[in-house]
């Protein structure tokens, strides 16, 4: 075996006495090659024959009844609930959880998304920020803003939907902002509830304002709001609590 | 492994009773290995206590092509008497590859041994075995 490399040589070393096939690839290569040598046959007659002998070793009487089921010694399968409860089975079962979750809420937010999902989100962190005194005061119906909005910063569909239009306001305010455009923010009296009105973003390839039916929810820490499209405006009812707090004025129409 | 069949009827029991012992608080044995390596242990306390073998010398040697019949002339236990006299590990590496119940992958794992250290003592086991049975028996050495 001596012209066999060192690595081969040392597998021949080792082979199966018996004739049953090697456990891996490298093995079988190393036998298949070693058989073409005589002192691997040399080997492999030295070694049958001491298995041969360690084979007859007497085994006493009492070890025999040991072995008289030959299960005894199977060892235990484990359970599937020990098999679950395995730290590194538990671990991955927490992970993959956690995966699923984590996509889920992702999925779920993109079902719900619509177009301006991020400016409202913003605008909803800005009715957050803003204090009454933040308004000029306009004590009026909010429907009827549609025409200040129009005459005093020439705003065209700035128009409030009739589910909030009967509200009392408080005050009214225009800015500009990066993402939004000119918004018009008006505060009510009833949960001091916001109203905005904002540009809806256009599509890149027609250049329409991009539209979508009926209402549609966000949630922002804390503040919760309800947004529509019509005529190329965002209006977005902002609340400080969850969607329950804004299901009754939807609801009446 | 022990060279004395009290000796390792004893350890066989005792493992099997351990075995039974984890069974009982519901931890039993994980497979077969388990009770080769937990005999092979209780095997080197026992006979840590006892006269140690050195080590062999590593000469090169070849393996007689009359070998087979020159085992054929010996009795189970001089061979075990001979196992049980070799260094570890070459003296566990012997016990658990002549019993040929494994494959070399699985020895190695049992011993925690890499595949030099497997071959080698192996090898080595045999050409002391062999230059043994030709100083035991020198006329089949010479046929």
């Amino acid at each position: 075996m001596k012209h066999l490399s060192r690595r081969l040589r040392l597998l021949a070393e080792c082979a199966p006495i018996a004739n049953v096939k090697a456990p891996d690839r490298r093995m079988r290569s190393a036998v298949s090659r070693a058989k073409r040598t005589d002192d691997f046959a040399s080997q492999q007659s030295f070694d049958r024959a001491l298995a041969k002998l360690v084979q007859a070793t007497p085994v006493s009487r009492e070890i025999e009844e040991w072995f008289a089921n030959e299960k005894m010694a199977a060892g235990a399968k484990r359970s599937w609930k020990k098999t679950a409860f395995h730290p590194a089975i538990l671990a991955i079962g927490i992970a993959l959880v956690v995966i699923a979750v984590v996509a889920w809420i992702q999925f779920d937010e993109q079902m719900h998304a619509f177009p301006g999902t991020a400016t409202a989100k913003k605008l909803l962190n800005v009715a957050a920020m803003t204090r009454p005194s933040d308004f000029e005061p306009v004590q009026a119906e909010a429907g009827t803003l549609t025409d200040l909005f129009f005459m005093k910063y020439r705003l065209e569909h700035y128009d409030v939907p009739r589910e909030f239009s009967q509200q009392r306001t408080i005050g009214v305010r225009k800015f500009d902002d990066d993402e939004a455009g000119q918004v018009g923010q008006i505060g009510l009296a009833e949960k001091r509830m916001q109203l905005f009105l904002f540009p809806a973003p256009q599509d890149s390839k027609t250049g329409k304002p991009e539209e979508f039916a009926g209402w549609r929810y966000i949630e922002q820490e804390g503040w919760t709001g309800a947004v529509q499209v019509h005529n190329g405006i965002l209006f977005m009812a902002a609340v400080r609590g969850t969607k329950k707090d804004l299901a009754p004025y939807l609801a009446k129409h | 492994m022990t060279g004395e069949a009290p000796k390792a009827q004893d350890i066989f029991q005792d493992t099997v009773r351990e075995a039974a012992f984890l069974a009982a608080k519901g931890e039993a044995p994980p497979n077969r290995y388990w009770f080769f390596r937990e005999a092979r242990w209780r095997c080197l306390d026992v006979v840590a206590h006892g006269v140690q073998a050195e080590e062999g010398t590593k000469k090169a040697c070849e393996i007689s092509p009359h070998a087979s019949e020159q085992i054929e002339q010996l009795e189970p236990e001089q061979l075990a008497i001979w196992i049980s006299a070799a260094p570890e590990p070459q003296r566990s590496i012997l016990a658990l590859y002549y019993l040929d119940e494994f494959n070399y992958r699985e020895m190695m794992s049992m011993l925690d041994l890499k595949l030099y250290e497997f071959a080698r003592a192996l090898a080595s086991g045999r050409c002391e075995f062999q230059a043994w049975l030709n100083a035991t028996l020198p006329a089949a050495a010479e046929e």
